[in-house]
């Protein structure tokens, strides 16, 4: 402890300054270690603690580039210098997860308000059908009844997107699917309210319902919505899409090809947490609403619209979420009805789902069908891609208008395109809404994209590894359709997952029922485009911040902390900037009313965006606090060091102040230290119809390994190891980046082998439970290798990019690549559940004679002389990737070099076929896939209709 | 929450108070059902099928949990059969592959005989059965048609998916059953009856006391296959059992579960064979099973594949007995 | 107002605690933990015996309160995710589960922590399978499963000794004034 007079320190010990009283010496020292009373400057009550001296700096978390040991091996980072080596880069536990392993964290259904009363709703029968009446005055005479709601009472429309408001709190004029909300009561205790949904008696007019999206490109007598002007003809046909990049001619002769036709099942998030809310108007006349909400701003903006009150009469009180994954960031109708409820019987009202409900409002991944053609020329470069994905929306819009775009534009990279052609469609449906889900809207596209490399590469004989390797998009660079690519650690993590899963030794090596398949991921870290669209002049996520006279951080933002850590990830990245122990940062972050607006957690955006709008904030308060110190010490903040809980001159530890008495002075006059902090991501991209969707200012890259067992007579498949490498820039907290991958492998694992929303003959959801509906259990579950690649995000927090939707994507292609490698037969019907399987295996020992399923031959790999050519290039692109990753190279890079382009002229110029379209030419309509069969209609306002 | 309908639950804490009280309720037409662990009961009762004003518990009933080799108590739980060393290991191994381990702490060996059979068109809340106008299995004095079938109304077609049945079958157990008219015991096969909404011969007021198995059970080597999605949770989507005395061709049982409305046993399959049991005869024999079974689409795999698999469930388990596997 | 099932009053020790709860004869033991006991910590997933979020020691056996009748454990002891810690401090389990990423949003791990406990109650030394096996009643949709596996290893060498009790990873009360380095630990020009 008194060694400090030892140590040898450089520079002028006395110059300009303040030396710090040594403090403990041994004469100064109680017996017991303990320090004398009274030597301490602010004695702070109550305080002390088992760690009087500060922690010593530790220079593995501090990056090269500042001195430390970290290794960058892509290159250094804005933040650098921000870095103290405090948080940054270490395992954490999540900062609520006490709260969570005790019981105390308080989800929907915990939210208990003196004099409650229990909510109901009332849904549909029918699967499409007009109301004609509704009498409630039986249910209202019904004693403890305390206030009944109906559409009447709420006729203003919401929904998530500006753009397609299509949502009423109850059913207006006609119910959309079984389960549609009706009306709803509120009651003493829910055997009444039960009691009382009996009572209502309504009219209906049952019309014809649609339940096959196929069907909903036809005209129709009764469109399930009616979008004016804009309608397209009259069919159910929600949102089309169209785009074509690149040129077109260079499909033309291809070496290899492959065409897949998906059919792709819905498929629900699964969060254990069902639904809850509760609704409060308070003596004020404002409303309290709780409610576990991804995206609370959302829901606060539809409030508004619903019960016309301003935003700032309601406090969306965001209780912990139990699970969302895309399935609570819409504004929910039950959210309203417990509102209006609660305004009528003026106490609060609670309303609990059922698991059964949380099915009736699903908005989960859209039931697809995906046709995908790619083509590969004879130096087995990529010359096409053609997406055609029908998407089946359900009964409302939801946040469909945007995964309409999603499930074309989010397979142009991570690999070099000849051309990129997509028509996309999304239709209505009598079912309940599809919406948003982990990976919106480019899972599924992912899946049969990946599964067709795999298809190719076998054409031309050679590794899919390497032709992926071979035709990868550079580090700052741009995609066909226009995205800015910035970092990209694509290669580093395929040689990772090849390395760790002995790829080399396995692939197409291992026998009949044993396979290995590779799958990549690409996704979005944070949406370019937030919700009031109007980015260039509020910022995506703002965080606000104050330090009292204690020291403690209080750190105010609107990100809702899902159990991804989002929290856990704020407190991080103030605690490294201000090099204070994290236990003393407190993030706010539940109540609208203390919050700075956050557009919420989706799109993969909280990290991201958030984490830097705190790294701002706290920035600022670093500026105060050093300049406090410089006032004190004498040194210039450029020469001070910020370390735990205290600040002193770079070249002699001794001569500092406590970050308390730094504090403290520069608190004089001012009072707390408050700061905020925003971010908005630059402006970027295209200026096409849709370039916004799928802009964002980082992308997260992805490649997976996965091994599985294929019992050839029972068609079960059971995966058993996965090797999941993720490049999320930089990992703040590598325990919470683990957790996210290897729960991303679940979720994705179900989606490929069991879990679909089944609708059977009547259009009835048929598994509306958790026993039907069929998530993995644990003995489901591969031993997952997590790999965290590190490409250091130049905008990132400290260079972090997603890690939460993006690792979800490559384990569908992999596990179905798998199962080729394993048995030879390609199943484009997911999922694969057993008797898919099994069905696959019958058909394909029926075309080979009647063999019995023990006999199937195994694909087996003989490499053509394509395989060294790609070798070859790929360790070329290597090298030219290292180089424009550490910015040794900087100059431009656009999708198209690859085939010869110069990337300094537009590539318009240089190639006469190269088009950038977003309409079909009237030419291209008869050869247009299933969704491109939307284009097929005119709209209204073209035909002179609905003006 | 899945609010029940009101009931009243009775403990009696002996079989004859159980008894007692059944005769009650059958005096005054009051309808009752029995509830062991409440695993099969409770999720139906929480969907509103069938509810009745009184549930009767045998919970409280001291000595229904024996677990040995020769006699297993109805209220014995399923965990305690899993781990028990006592038991026919057939028996150990189908309770172990019964729901999940949370399920299993509280099922019951009874309640796994008695289990209700099962359609995806009325394992469905009141709301949901309303959409579709009832089921013929709980029509709601509707009339309403089969939905599985459409178009015909005698019988129900829900699946029994219990995956205890065919094992106790293929040690030859016999269910012993208690009712206010006393005692009576029967072979476990003679136990199930058509249809889906019958499903066992249980008359009012009558429950099952308990499994027994015949002296040298001991001797018999038994292999149960499951077919199930997921190795948690999941009903058998189709499930067979067989055993024998190792080299005694007269001894060998087969039985099959959750393809029907009852476990069906396939001794005609085995007496058609006519000759000694070795592994040749194994395809021929897997296919008959196969051919005697017609399931139907009202679980979650698809009635065809379930079929297809009966062939390599019992080929499994007949190789299983043979000590190939 | 709707009649209910008459009724009775209920009793039984939770947590150590003896109590009693006015609640109808049918009542589901979930319901009564969380309505009437105010155990909020049981969590209500799927009320149908899948999710095991409402998993509870009965007499140290994991059992799923949602399937269970009141009337059916009346008497017995139960103990909950609140019964968990000693006063403030918290059991392995619960630590190790923070410590070891086993708790995401959290909403399944009451669940968890109760099969788990039991499982250590048991067996000292699980293997990765046995751990499987005990907690195959529980869902879990965010962790994969991997890191709950790992945080029941953690805690069982923690119960049986083989490991020190995780220290929380600063100090929880932290000095506002440290003083500077104890010991050298300057880089040769660090951080600006």
């Amino acid at each position: 402890m008194n060694h400090r007079c030892h140590l040898v320190m450089q520079g002028d010990l006395m110059a300009g300054g303040y030396r710090q009283q040594p403090g403990a010496s041994s004469a100064e020292t109680r017996k017991d270690g303990k320090r004398v009373a009274g030597k301490q400057k602010f004695p702070p009550p109550g305080s002390g603690g088992s760690r009087p001296v500060m922690a010593p700096r530790d220079l593995d978390s501090i990056p090269e580039s500042v001195g430390g040991k970290e290794p960058q091996p892509a290159g250094s980072h804005i933040h650098d210098r921000y870095r103290t080596g405090t948080e940054v880069g270490k395992p954490r536990a999540l900062v609520d997860s006490h709260a969570k392993v005790t019981g105390q964290a308080w989800y929907g259904d915990d939210v208990r308000l003196p004099n409650e009363i229990i909510g109901k709703i009332l849904r549909s029968p029918h699967h499409y059908a007009k109301i004609k009446s509704i009498d409630t005055s039986k249910v209202e005479a019904l004693p403890g009844v305390l206030a009944v709601a109906t559409g009447a009472d709420a006729p203003n429309t919401f929904g998530v997107l500006p753009v397609t408001k299509d949502e009423h709190a109850m059913a207006v004029e006609k119910v959309r699917h079984v389960g549609d909300l009706v009306a709803c009561v509120a009651a003493v205790d829910e055997a009444t309210a039960m009691e009382a949904l009996n009572l209502f008696e309504i009219e209906w007019e049952v019309l014809e319902p649609v339940f096959d999206p196929r069907k909903g490109l036809e005209d129709q007598d009764e469109p399930i919505h009616w979008r004016g002007k804009y309608h397209v003809g009259t069919t159910n046909v929600q949102k089309r899409v169209f785009q074509e990049f690149g040129d077109r001619s260079l499909v033309d002769d291809p070496t290899a090809s492959s065409h897949g036709k998906w059919r792709m099942e819905g498929v629900h998030h699964g969060f254990t947490e069902p639904h809850a809310v509760v609704a409060h108007w308070d003596p004020n006349g404002r409303l309290q609403l709780y409610t576990p909400q991804q995206v609370p701003h959302y829901a606060h903006r539809a409030l508004s619209t619903v019960l016309e009150v301003p935003m700032h009469q309601i406090n969306v009180i965001r209780t912990f979420v139990g699970g969302g994954f895309g399935g609570k960031s819409d504004p929910f109708p039950h959210e309203m009805c417990a509102a209006i409820l609660s305004r009528k019987a003026g106490r609060p009202v609670r309303i609990n789902f059922t698991r059964e409900e949380v099915y009736w409002i699903n908005r989960g991944r859209h039931p697809s069908y995906i046709e995908v053609k790619m083509t590969a020329d004879e130096e087995a470069r990529i010359s096409g891609f053609d997406i055609d994905a029908l998407i089946d929306g359900g009964g409302f819009a939801s946040f469909g208008h945007v995964t309409s775009y999603y499930n074309g534009v989010l397979a142009t990279a991570p690999y070099e395109l000849g051309s990129f052609h997509y028509t996309g469609a999304r239709v209505w449906t009598n079912k309940p809404a599809s919406g948003a889900m982990r990976g919106h809207g480019a899972v599924n596209t992912r899946c049969a994209v990946e599964v067709g490399l795999d298809e190719m590469a076998e054409q031309m004989q050679v590794d899919p590894i390497d032709l992926r390797l071979a035709n990868l998009l550079p580090p700052h660079s741009r995609t066909i359709s226009g995205f800015r690519i910035t970092s990209n650690g694509m290669r580093e993590a395929l040689e990772r997952v090849r390395e760790g899963s002995d790829w080399d030794s396995k692939f197409r090596q291992m026998p009949l029922g044993k396979g290995i398949g590779i799958g990549c991921g690409f996704f979005i870290s944070g949406s370019g485009l937030p919700i009031h669209w109007d980015p260039n002049r509020f910022p995506h996520a703002t965080v606000h911040m104050q330090i009292d006279m204690d020291g403690g951080v209080t750190v105010h933002t609107g990100a809702a902390d899902i159990g991804q850590g989002s929290t856990t990830a704020v407190a991080q990245v103030v605690s490294e900037v201000l090099a204070l122990p994290i236990e003393m940062i407190h993030v706010r972050s539940h109540e609208s009313d203390t919050s700075p607006v956050d557009l919420g957690s989706y799109s993969s955006r909280v990290t991201f965006m958030n984490a830097n709008a705190a790294i701002r904030a706290a920035l600022d308060i670093r500026e105060k606090l050093l300049n406090a110190a410089w006032e004190m010490l004498g040194y210039h903040p450029d020469v001070l060091v910020l370390n735990d809980r205290r600040i002193y001159y770079k070249h002699d530890p001794a001569v500092g102040v406590s970050y308390l008495e730094a504090l403290h002075k520069a608190q004089e006059d001012k009072g707390s230290l408050i700061s905020s902090g925003a971010y908005r991501s630059p402006p970027m991209g295209g200026v096409h119809k849709g370039a916004a969707a799928g802009l964002a200012p980082a992308y997260s890259f992805s490649a997976y390994v996965a091994e599985v067992d294929v019992d050839v007579e029972t068609g079960l498949v059971a995966c058993t190891n996965v090797w999941a490498a993720h490049d999320c820039g930089k990992a703040l907290n590598p325990l919470a980046v683990e957790g996210q991958i290897i729960g991303s492998c679940h979720m994705g694992l179900g989606q490929v082998l069991s879990e679909k929303m089944v609708y059977g003959r009547t259009g009835h959801l048929q598994n509306p439970n958790l026993l039907e509906y069929k998530i993995p259990s644990i003995h489901e579950m591969p031993h997952v290798t997590p790999i965290i690649v590190e490409s250091s995000d130049p905008e990132g927090p400290f260079g972090a990019k997603e890690a939460g939707e993006g690792p979800l994507l490559p384990i569908l292609p992999a596990v179905v690549n798998a199962v080729y490698d394993a048995i030879g037969v390609r199943i484009r019907d997911l999922p694969l559940t057993p008797d898919v399987v099994w069905k696959a295996i019958t058909a394909k020992c029926k075309a080979l004679d009647g063999i019995d399923e023990t006999e199937l031959p195994s694909p087996r790999l003989v490499h053509s002389p394509l395989q060294p050519t790609l070798v070859a290039r790929g360790q070329e692109h290597k090298e030219r990737d290292r180089k424009r990753q550490r910015s040794e190279d900087t100059s431009a890079y656009v999708n198209g070099v690859l085939f010869g382009f110069d990337p300094d002229r537009p590539l318009e110029d240089q190639v006469e076929g190269w088009k950038s379209a977003v309409e079909p030419v009237p030419e291209q309509l008869a050869e247009l896939g299933l969704a491109g069969k939307a284009w097929l209609k005119k709209e209204q306002r073209q035909m002179g209709g609905d003006q | 929450m899945m609010l029940m309908p009101p009931f009243n639950l009775h403990h009696p804490t002996s079989v004859d108070e159980a008894c007692e009280l059944a005769a009650t309720f059958l005096a005054n037409g009051e309808s009752f059902d029995w509830v062991a662990g409440g695993t099969d009961l409770l999720p139906n009762y929480k969907w509103h099928i069938n509810v009745k004003t009184h549930v009767i518990s045998l919970a409280k009933i001291a000595g229904l949990d024996t677990i040995s080799m020769h006699e297993i108590g109805a209220m014995a739980r399923l965990g305690a059969i899993t781990s028990s060393a006592e038991v026919h290991p057939l028996i150990a191994s189908a309770a172990s592959k019964v729901a999940s381990s949370l399920i299993r702490n509280n099922a019951t060996l009874g309640g796994n005989i008695c289990l209700d059979t099962r359609c995806f068109w009325f394992n469905q809340s009141e709301d949901w059965r309303r959409s579709i106008d009832w089921c013929h299995k709980e029509d709601c004095g509707t009339g309403s048609d089969c939905r599985v079938i459409p178009n015909q109304n005698t019988l129900c077609v829900a699946t029994y998916q219990g995956d205890l049945a065919p094992s106790l079958m293929v040690l030859e157990g016999t269910l012993h059953i208690i009712g206010p008219n006393g005692p009576r015991s029967l072979p476990v096969e003679d136990f199930f009856q058509l249809d889906g909404i019958t499903r066992n011969v249980l008359e009012n007021g009558e429950f099952v006391l308990k499994v027994t198995f015949p002296e040298g059970v001991e001797n018999r080597t038994g292999s149960y296959k499951k077919l199930r999605v997921r190795e948690s949770w999941d009903f058998p989507e189709a499930g067979v059992a067989a055993s024998w005395i190792e080299g005694d061709s007269a001894s060998l049982r087969i039985a099959s579960t959750a393809l029907e409305s009852i476990p069906r046993s396939h001794q005609e399959q085995i007496d058609a064979l006519g000759i000694d049991f070795s592994a040749e005869q194994i395809p021929s024999l897997s296919e008959a099973i196969m051919k005697s079974i017609k399931p139907v689409n009202n679980t979650a795999l698809p009635p065809r594949y379930r079929r297809s698999m009966v062939r390599v469930l019992a080929k499994r388990s007949l190789r299983a007995i043979l000590g190939d596997e | 107002m709707i009649p209910s099932a008459p009724k009775t009053i209920w009793s039984a020790k939770v947590n150590g605690q003896d109590v009693q709860a006015i609640a109808p004869s049918n009542a589901i033991l979930l319901d009564v933990l969380r309505d009437e006991v105010g155990m909020l910590g049981v969590k209500r997933g799927c009320d149908l015996g899948t999710c095991g979020c409402c998993t509870v020691l009965i007499d140290g056996e994991p059992r799923l309160s949602c399937l269970c009748l009141a009337g059916q454990v009346e008497g017995q002891e139960i103990t909950t995710v609140e019964g968990l810690a000693q006063g403030a401090h918290l059991a392995p389990i619960q630590t190790c589960f923070a410590t070891h990423g086993g708790s995401q949003c959290g909403f399944c791990t009451p669940g968890f922590l109760m099969s788990a406990e039991a499982l250590l109650n048991e067996n000292e030394q699980p293997s990765r399978d046995e751990i499987a096996c005990a907690i195959e009643g529980n869902l879990c949709r965010c962790t994969g499963y991997q890191q709950i596996v790992d945080s029941i290893e953690a805690a069982a060498e923690i119960k049986r000794g083989d490991a020190p009790a995780p220290t929380p990873a600063s100090d929880p009360h932290p000095n506002p004034h440290p003083e500077g380095p104890d010991e050298p630990s300057m880089p040769p020009g660090h951080a600006r």
